[in-house]
């Protein structure tokens, strides 16, 4: 047994590890890009067309992908390993970069001015400016990407394909081993390790973020943000930070005037800046004509007859995909009410949002898959007396919630607690009732981060859907799945070993989201940016 | 209006308040003047019952004033409207929660927009509109709930001083114009030249924890002119007044 807990203490740790090394990568990365995108007009328009497109692509869509390059191409334990940590970093990085994206664009104009001024290079600028003023940003973006991670890392450390089993030393790994061996009892301490595990992470990460926002916020005169009474501890903290910063910048104003003031050296560092964009843009190339190379040696390998067996494949396919995206919706709906009410009582009372939010930050990083098989075995028969021959598609919509409903529901919260604090005295001052200030004054407040929330939960559910579509054994001698659906087709497809069928039907599904995201995603944002910012309605100089 | 034996403290044990007592007769536009975080803005949102007093309580009519009601109305110092909404339906706002036919709140609020000059500009919205206009969308939105009271909390201080003089020239006629159903105004600031402008009576709000440390009258026949030697002489008392030591005879 002791065995067993040394054992289960190192893959948790591996897991943990795993997920918290890739955000760090994914936050490391984003400066870098990001920095590129605001100095670089033509780098910034690729950057931003392709985060966009990924980002509204679902994880799962990758899954064929990996298959290929990392299996297949680099094979062995490091391509499983890469193809795991592959579908983790594509899981977490999209926000986390938009998001670094966004603090170096709105980044103020004085900021520059003083950072020209004091003649900062490139990493100067990075540590001192930008970095300090996208950790706000960055920590926003933190739980989501934490609760992604860990729900993606427990599915893509154990994975079949055909008849071989491929997988990484992990907490899904270690259950996959209990279960094969009969330790049925290791199961429980597994998933309280795990819980532990997940819980210090998600204490740590939150006094983590205070501090960040604490330290790093910008102080403005616009009484936006701020709510309920004045935070003395934070004020005095940002208090201190500022005013230090005269005697800190004059330091290093004089450190960077010495000797820094020869016009030549100014124009030689200038050169020296361009080339290392120009490494950076061969680098880019080389990867691009990669990437363009792959797709055609791919392409060219399908004969005809398999791509008339794709085509005859494809109505099915679609009819699967409009399935799911019902499915989808009728998620993205219940997501929306609970945040709707959850996420209203939480925002307008302290002591129940000092435990609430704490509590959906553990349950929303839990991963899904680890629990879900329990509540399906404890609740099965009383669901099916209930829902009758729907039990199936109730469980794959209960999974496909679980998995994403923290995304409405954090934008939702956030949109409330960003809501100027005037507008909170209006709708007391007008005695309004739940549906009123929702309808006049809360939803239109809160649409920017409605439209956030609603379309990367959109995202989500279909990587829930994916795994409920299909989950042979996921209680003893039963399997959890829909009649008909895309994700389904998908799973079984990749199970059996038909890959070129799986990168098929993902290739569709890609094509349909991404149309999906251009049409309604962004027009939505379009709208809520024209109209529905709440912070123009404050006046003041 | 009554204020009585008001205490508060704020949640980290500062004691802001101590035995407040304020009588507003009715008709009479006041004000509140005192040094710089004495605690202005909060003793309006205490009168507002946005916050809830240690001790005392606040009179309407001679009834405890609980939660907040739209019997007394705040207008505050950052202006205040929906992006989303036109003029008109900002102003529509306060109306939705009273059981009124749609005619009717578009009447009032059509009369209330003509109340501060905003007639012919019902269906800008506030972003097409400079910020006097957008005070004044506010002051509509107040005055169309029908309130009893209205509190003004530093209503010109994002205002360049032009459109402040203008508006603060109209907000007296346009509060007590006889159609509004005002009784009174109560009016926080720091600039003493608008209080004395605009006032019927004058508390100041001083020491620590901060008390009411005098009353001043304003008699000056209306429209006041800031040359007027009286002017002046009104000034002098409420700046002896705001730089009195503590323990100093209360007028």
């Amino acid at each position: 047994m002791y065995d067993h807990l040394f054992l289960i203490t190192l893959a948790v740790l591996a897991t943990t590890a795993r997920v918290m090394g890739l955000i760090a990568l994914s936050i490391i990365s984003g400066w870098f890009l990001a920095y590129g995108a605001i100095k670089n007009r033509v780098f910034e328009n690729i950057f931003l067309a392709i985060v966009e497109i990924f980002e509204s692509v679902p994880v799962i869509t990758f899954f064929p992908l990996v298959l290929i390059i990392f299996i297949t191409d680099v094979g062995g334990s490091i391509g499983v390993e890469l193809a795991a940590d592959f579908l983790v970093f594509t899981a977490v990085v999209w926000n986390i970069w938009i998001g670094e994206y966004q603090a170096f664009k709105t980044i103020p104009r004085e900021m520059i001015e003083v950072a020209e001024n004091y003649n900062f290079g490139f990493f100067d600028r990075l540590s001192h400016m930008y970095i300090p003023f996208s950790i706000p940003r960055i920590a926003a973006n933190l739980f989501p990407s934490v609760a992604d991670g860990f729900f993606y890392i427990t599915v893509s450390e154990v994975f079949t394909v055909g008849l071989t089993s491929y997988s990484v030393f992990g907490v899904g790994s270690v259950i996959l081993y209990f279960i094969s061996n009969g330790y049925y009892y290791e199961i429980p301490v597994t998933l309280l390790v795990l819980g532990v595990a997940i819980l210090i992470t998600v204490f740590s990460l939150r006094r983590l973020t205070d501090r960040a926002v604490a330290k790093y916020t910008v102080d403005t005169d616009m009484p936006i943000m701020r709510r309920g009474r004045p935070r003395l501890r934070q004020s005095a903290t940002v208090s201190a930070v500022m005013s230090i910063n005269p005697l800190v910048k004059l330091a290093k104003y004089n450190r960077a005037r010495q000797g820094k003031t020869d016009l030549e050296e100014l124009y030689s560092r200038s050169r020296k800046k361009n080339r290392a964009w120009i490494v950076v843009g061969i680098f880019a190339l080389m990867i691009f004509i990669y990437l363009i190379y792959a797709a055609y040696s791919i392409i060219s390998s399908v004969s005809y007859s398999q791509w008339q067996y794709l085509f005859s494949k494809t109505p099915g396919l679609l009819f699967g995909l409009l399935l799911d995206y019902i499915r989808v919706l009728t998620i993205t709906v219940a997501a929306l009410a609970f945040a709707m009410t959850f996420g209203y009582l939480l925002a307008t009372r302290r002591k129940a949002e000092s435990v609430g939010i704490p509590a959906i930050q553990f349950i929303s990083s839990y991963p899904v898959p680890v629990y879900f098989p329990f509540i399906f075995i404890a609740i099965y028969p009383f669901t099916t007396s209930i829902l009758g021959p729907h039990t199936e598609e109730g469980f794959v919509l209960a999974l496909g919630f679980l998995s994403t409903f923290y995304y409405v529901f954090y934008g939702f919260w956030m949109g409330m607690k960003a809501m100027p604090v005037e507008y909170t005295e209006i709708m007391r001052n007008m005695d309004m009732g739940f549906f009123k200030k929702m309808r006049y004054v809360i939803l239109p407040s809160t649409f920017p981060y409605l439209i956030t929330g609603i379309s990367s939960t959109m995202n989500s559910a279909w990587g829930g859907l994916e795994i409920a579509e299909y989950w042979p054994g996921i209680s003893s001698g039963k399997t959890l799945q829909v009649h008909t659906g895309l994700m389904k087709s998908i799973d079984l497809a990749t199970k059996s070993g038909n890959i070129m069928l799986a990168a098929w039907a993902s290739f569709l599904f890609a094509i349909v989201v991404a149309i999906y995201s251009i049409l309604f995603t962004r027009k939505m944002m379009e709208l809520a940016k024209k109209k529905y910012v709440a912070e123009e309605g404050i006046y003041s100089t | 209006m009554e204020v009585v034996g008001l205490d508060f403290s704020y949640e980290n044990g500062y004691k802001v308040f101590q035995n407040i007592n304020l009588t507003i007769e009715p008709g009479k536009f006041v004000s509140i003047v005192g040094p710089s975080g004495v605690g202005k803005s909060t003793l309006l949102r205490l009168i507002g019952a946005f916050l809830t007093p240690e001790k005392g309580q606040i009179l309407l009519h001679g009834k405890p004033v609980l939660r907040p009601t739209p019997l007394i109305s705040m207008v505050h110092q950052s202006i205040v409207t929906f992006p989303w909404m036109t003029a008109k339906e900002n102003v529509l706002l306060s109306l939705k929660t009273r059981s009124i036919e749609k005619e009717r709140s578009e009447e009032v609020a059509r009369r209330s927009l003509e109340m501060v000059g905003l007639q012919g500009f019902e269906d800008l919205y506030p972003k097409e509109m400079s910020g006097g206009m957008r005070q004044r969308v506010a002051i509509a939105r107040s005055l169309a709930g029908e309130p009893n009271v209205m509190l003004m909390d530093e209503p010109f201080a994002h205002l360049d001083e032009l459109t402040a003089g203008g508006l603060r020239q109209d907000i007296y006629s346009i509060l007590f114009n006889g159609d509004a159903t005002l009784e009174n105004v109560i009016m926080v600031s720091h600039n003493l030249t608008e209080v004395v402008e605009l006032s019927d009576a004058v508390f100041i709000l001083n020491d620590n924890p901060a008390t009411i440390v005098g009353r001043l009258d304003i008699t000056m026949p209306r429209p006041r002119i800031h040359r007027d030697p009286e002017f002046d002489r009104y000034l002098d008392v409420l700046y002896n007044y705001l730089t009195k030591k503590k323990g100093a005879t209360n007028v």
